[in-house]
């Protein structure tokens, strides 16, 4: 599934980041990368995601979130 | 050229880069554009121990790849060779996330240390970072560091020395361990040649071509043969690229803080304010609301100069009457008072401004607040192509248009900061909210409140089309792509730095803007200035003869005159036309009115028997969408360093309010 069908308060593993090379550029130095834990802190409708992920809390556009792969984990 | 070092600052965005350089070199700093290129250029100096080090802010960037002209003259930069040291910033408290600066770096053979930036904020966080044992893993000196505790700086000098003495590299066999395990690395490896591109291990660049990065693909395909180069080709077709370079970052990253890190076990989630400021109800109105509460804030820290301003004005009238007195020449007593005393008047009151949203504004950035701002303003504004921050320098010039382009500062890409300050040209300022009403109310009675709706729309309307206009230039495709950034953890500012940040950049910004105030000033006093004394001069009789012109953009001279006034300081528009109307001349009008000369007693009545409605209208749009004032114009060329972009902005906006005005007294001979 795609990041930004993930719910609040859910983790997930990053399983696949697919985009142009500027894209993946860009979200891999963010931290996103296959193989990393997210945690969603906020999924509104209309509005940017917020992610935990190393460290580091990210915004991320929905947009954006088409090109990140998860794959949810329990707990 | 000085023999002194070199030391390159590097890091990601919100690293405290900018203030570490600002609490380095205080006012010994310049800012510049790199050559040929729209990026901001920031450089300065320090004395440490009675030796000259010199300072490179390099412009933040997420990585080292091609994607941006920041990254590559980052890059470029460094391998260069022009500084002797790099220091890498890498924020504690998102230790993971933001040491991918330094993997990326890793394979350039610059020396090199790593600050552990913001160590309070991740002691506060409970984390606790062993930075010794990271600086084993890494062969080179690595210091927790908070740019606001004294000591911190002790232990940054101590470590600059040494690694200019010992010039150490950075250690990266783990690094190459776990590119190894890349399908295609050692082949592309093996087929780069030695020193192809100065500066760059073959590691890197071998990293570089499993990125499929433009420039370094670019050099390959000029120093190898045909062959060679379709291996390498071929090679990347199979890798994953940079998903896998990426990967195997991250992965040494994670090797490099084991066991060096303890992240405590404080539960993750957001703060009070944070959940305030995510929220789609809330998010906007508490944004607004702190932007406003900033801008009330700004003036305090304004008034002391805004009184010298003020008082400089207040010494014009008995300096004329003094050096009238001691038989000085008419002409030069009227260049003093109303160019000279006159500029630096508007100067000073500007300086205030300035002063005053560059802390306001510098401070929200500090404290990570306007991380926050860009967040809930993302969407909104990346409609114009712009980022969620420039929705401060719009809310500012409501106020004031030069606080507005003082407030672009906090845009980091060139391209966006002129966009910005284009569109907040549009907004029309508290000079102009003060005369649209009045005006509407004396023709249009409680008709004005829909020409203050009409003007409203207007602006945006403006906004919208010169986004789509100047956009297309300004902001390149590719920079315009949603939101990935992140919300760093709120943080103490460091004052001393900020306030030598705000003296400097007041400073820089006295300098520079003096002699383009002092240069339109005149050149205004010259048109307007007429030897008799009565109505003459340029302007006045260029005003004249055009008037056939004029008027089919609805403006007799009268009006028309005003208009051109308007665009030295919009409070002058009125005082121009109560002078004009009641018979005085155009040049002692535009210099009383500039003086803030009050409007005349039966200006209703003058203008209602002289000025027709549509003409009134015509009026109204033609003043507020204008060039916004002299000082708004200095504050843009100093925040965009273009004279070139300065001068299209001034000329569009020329030209869009005249034909704003043609529109309005056509639309209003349609109605009344």
């Amino acid at each position: 599934m795609c990041l930004s069908e993930l719910k609040e308060n859910r983790s997930a593993v990053v399983t696949n980041v697919e985009g142009d090379s500027r894209f993946i550029s860009r979200i891999t130095s963010i931290g996103l990368t296959p193989g990393c834990r997210v945690m969603v802190m906020k999924n509104d409708k209309n509005r940017p995601m917020l992610v935990y992920s190393r460290d580091t809390m990210i915004a991320l556009n929905k947009n954006e979130c088409q090109g990140v792969m998860v794959e949810e984990v329990t707990a | 050229m000085s023999t002194g070092v070199t030391v390159a600052l590097l890091g990601q965005p919100n690293s405290g880069k900018s203030t570490l350089f600002n609490a380095l070199t205080g006012l010994r700093q310049h800012v510049g554009n790199w050559p040929g290129k729209t990026v901001e250029k920031k450089e300065g100096s320090f004395v440490h121990k009675g030796k000259e080090y010199r300072v490179a802010d390099l412009p933040g960037s997420y990585s080292l790849s091609a994607n941006s002209d920041e990254e590559v003259i980052t890059r470029d930069y460094i391998a260069s060779g022009e500084a002797d040291v790099v220091c890498i910033l890498a924020d504690s408290s998102q230790l993971q996330r933001s040491l991918f600066m330094l993997a990326d770096y890793a394979g350039i053979d610059v020396p090199c240390f790593l600050l552990l930036n913001m160590s309070d904020v991740a002691a506060e966080q409970g984390k606790k970072i062993d930075a010794k044992a990271i600086g084993e893993k890494l062969g080179i000196p690595v210091i927790p560091f908070s740019a606001t505790d004294k000591k911190s700086y002790d232990v940054f000098y101590d470590a600059l020395e040494a690694v200019i003495k010992d010039k150490g590299l950075l250690n990266v066999d783990k690094l190459t361990q776990q590119y190894e395990s890349i399908i295609g690395y050692r082949e592309i490896y093996d087929l780069i040649p030695e020193n192809v591109i100065p500066g760059y291990s073959a590691m890197w660049i071998a990293v570089k071509a499993l990125e499929n990065d433009k420039v370094v693909m670019a050099k390959l395909r000029a120093a190898l043969d045909d062959n060679a180069y379709s291996q390498i080709e071929e090679a990347k077709k199979n890798a994953q690229g940079a998903v896998a370079t990426g990967g195997c970052k991250f992965a040494w990253i994670d090797d490099v803080l084991e066991k060096a890190v303890d992240a405590g076990d404080k539960k993750i989630s957001l703060s009070f304010l944070d959940k305030i400021y995510t929220s789609r109800i809330w998010g906007k109105p508490a944004v607004i609301l702190t932007v406003l509460l900033g801008l009330i804030a700004s003036f305090i820290p304004a008034i002391p100069l805004m009184i010298v301003g003020s008082l400089i004005l207040a010494v014009k009238a008995p300096v004329m009457g003094v050096l009238t007195s001691i038989g000085c020449p008419e002409i030069l007593t009227l260049i003093i008072g109303d160019v000279v005393i006159q500029s630096f008047s508007y100067i000073f009151k500007m300086l205030g401004f300035v002063f005053g949203v560059t802390l306001v504004f510098g401070l929200l950035e500090e404290v990570g607040v306007m991380a926050r701002i860009s967040y809930v303003f993302d969407n909104t504004m990346g409609k114009l192509g712009l980022q969620g921050k420039s929705v401060m320098p719009f809310l500012v010039s409501f106020g004031c248009t030069m606080g507005g382009a003082a407030g672009a500062r906090v845009i980091d890409n060139w391209g966006q900061k002129v966009l910005t300050i284009a569109l907040a040209w549009a907004v029309p300022c508290g000079a102009a909210w003060a005369t649209i009403p009045m005006l509407s109310t004396i023709f249009f009675g409680p008709g004005a409140v829909l020409v203050i709706v009409a003007v409203l729309l207007t602006m945006l309307l403006h906004m919208w089309i010169t986004a789509k206009i100047f956009g297309a230039k300004l902001v390149k495709k590719e920079d315009r792509y949603g939101m990935i950034m992140e919300l760093p953890p709120y943080h103490k500012p460091k004052w001393g730095a900020l306030f030598r940040y705000v003296f400097g950049r007041t400073k820089e910004t006295f300098i520079r803007v003096t002699k383009v105030i002092l240069l339109v000033c005149g050149v205004f006093w010259l048109l307007s200035y007429s030897p008799s004394g009565d109505n003459g001069g340029i302007l006045y009789t260029i005003g004249v003869a055009i008037e056939p012109v004029t008027k089919i953009f609805g403006m007799p001279w009268q009006l028309f005159l005003s208009y051109v006034a308007s665009a030295v300081g919009k409070e002058g528009a009125i005082g121009v036309i109560s002078a004009l109307y009641n018979g005085n001349s155009y040049s002692s009008g535009f210099m009383d009115a500039m003086n803030g000369a009050a409007r005349a007693e039966n200006l209703n009545e003058l203008l209602l028997a002289n000025v027709t409605k549509p003409e009134a209208l015509a009026f109204i749009f033609a003043m507020t969408f204008n060039m916004p004032c002299v000082v708004a114009l200095a504050a843009t060329y100093q925040e965009t360093h273009s004279a070139k972009w300065t001068s299209i902005i001034v000329t569009y906006y020329t030209a869009v309010s005249l034909i704003l005005a043609f529109l309005a007294y056509h639309i209003g001979l349609l109605i009344w």
